[in-house]
């Protein structure tokens, strides 16, 4: 009884304040979770509208895709169907993530309706140095990837940017960054394809 | 009655003082020292860092002061740190809704307000030995030292880095036709470190001299 006595004497407050504390924290979190996803869907909105000229809309697929992140984990993928004002499909889009040079890359890719072409990708996220790896945001490297096929990429050091192919020219001076984002893409693009092919989402590209 | 007053209103402006220089948090006693290093890399994100760190500063002096004379002297580092943890919360939350870009560019170092030596140091230094006025007070003596010293680091950097401040252009970079070639290395953390030493330095020349 005396040692109950004690443990309540010594904790109340701790106990009190505990409760209030996270009352105040599920308050706010109540009040502002709204917005913050909001901002979330406003971020992707932006980025893939720009990306997928009429996209207006974003419909989560029903299907689930999971994919083996290139450490070796299964992830599931974020993939939203893009829809124009009309409704119709204008393409997909998905997050992809991976290690960069200096820390973890998270990118948005663009598909086109059919999953044929990339429509282009923009980076969510990324901590690569300034002025080198950072490089990978900037439109000169970003352009190369818009209507390159949706499948394997490969990165190569020389060759002509202005073709566009499967062949992605890296950056130099950046070419850890530039060779990771190809790689994400390259390794997310081609499990996600096939997969959909699979559930028959998309065509498989031999009947069309 | 008016010597009182006279000795309250001299306490009030040399705790506010302290914070501001004699005992500035970066350059004096040398606290909170990641996001020193690591957010002030341009202004805006060093005065966002600094805003919340003035925000969460005066809430839990603000509640330490409130409750001294209840804490129990063991379980006191817990109490500050629940303390201080649920207002560092609420601050990220907000800045989640309100300014989702800034709080990106922050990214972990919000959360990592928690474990801010500052906080916790004037938790233990002033608001669990003081009454509620003289903690608000060291509270925006501290935060505003903090946020200034943030502000001048950052300042430095900013415009060093990429010639630049608040992301207003000052010095014309050569690649628009200017004469200015952006050190790249100032916003790079190799950056923060020398001009944290150089600061420190001429704070440290200064003050001897105005001792002698």
């Amino acid at each position: 009884m005396n040692k109950i006595k004690h443990f309540i004497e010594q904790s109340w407050l701790l106990v009190i304040a505990s409760f209030f504390f996270g009352l105040l924290i599920a308050v706010t979190n109540a009040g502002l979770s709204p917005r913050i996803e909001q901002n979330k869907i406003n971020k992707r909105n932006r980025i893939v509208g720009t990306l997928l000229p009429g996209a207006k809309n974003f419909v989560p697929l029903d299907s689930e895709i999971e994919i083996e992140s290139l450490q070796g984990k299964k992830e599931k993928v974020e993939l939203y169907r893009a829809m124009s004002e009309a409704g119709e499909r204008v393409g997909f889009s998905f997050n992809a993530a991976g290690s960069g040079f200096a820390d973890k890359i998270e990118l948005v890719v663009a598909v086109d309706k059919n999953f044929e072409k990339i429509a282009g990708f923009d980076v969510l996220t990324s901590n690569e140095t300034p002025g080198f790896g950072d490089q990978i945001k900037y439109d000169y490297f970003r352009d190369q990837f818009v209507g390159a096929p949706a499948g394997e990429l490969k990165p190569v050091s020389l060759g002509e940017p202005a073709t566009i192919d499967a062949e992605i020219v890296t950056i130099s001076g950046a070419t850890i960054s530039s060779e990771a984002v190809v790689e994400i893409i390259s390794h997310s693009i081609t499990q996600i394809k096939e997969q959909m092919q699979e559930k028959g989402l998309i065509g498989n590209g031999k009947q069309q | 009655m008016a010597n009182n007053s006279d000795a309250k209103a001299a306490l009030y402006t040399q705790t506010l003082l302290a914070g501001l220089w004699r005992e500035n948090p970066v350059f004096r006693l040398l606290l909170g020292m990641c996001p020193t290093l690591a957010v002030t890399a341009a202004v805006k994100p060093a005065l966002t860092m600094g805003c919340c760190v003035i925000f969460v500063l005066l809430c839990s002096n603000i509640v330490v002061s409130l409750m001294r004379n209840l804490l129990k002297p063991h379980l006191r580092i817990l109490m500050f740190t629940l303390t201080i943890s649920t207002f560092v919360t609420i601050a990220d939350l907000f800045l989640k809704a309100f300014v989702p870009r800034m709080s990106e560019m922050l990214g972990p170092y919000v959360p990592l307000i928690i474990v801010n030596c500052i906080i916790i140091c004037r938790a233990e230094a002033c608001a669990s030995k003081n009454g509620l006025a003289v903690s608000v007070i060291d509270a925006l003596g501290m935060g505003v030292g903090f946020t200034l010293t943030l502000c001048v680091l950052a300042g430095v950097r900013e415009i060093l880095g990429t010639g630049a401040l608040f992301e207003i252009e000052i010095l014309r970079a050569h690649s628009q036709g200017g004469w200015f070639v952006p050190w790249a290395a100032m916003s790079m953390p190799v950056g923060a470190f020398i001009t944290l030493g150089l600061l420190l330095g001429l704070v440290n020349a200064v003050s001897k001299k105005t001792k002698h």
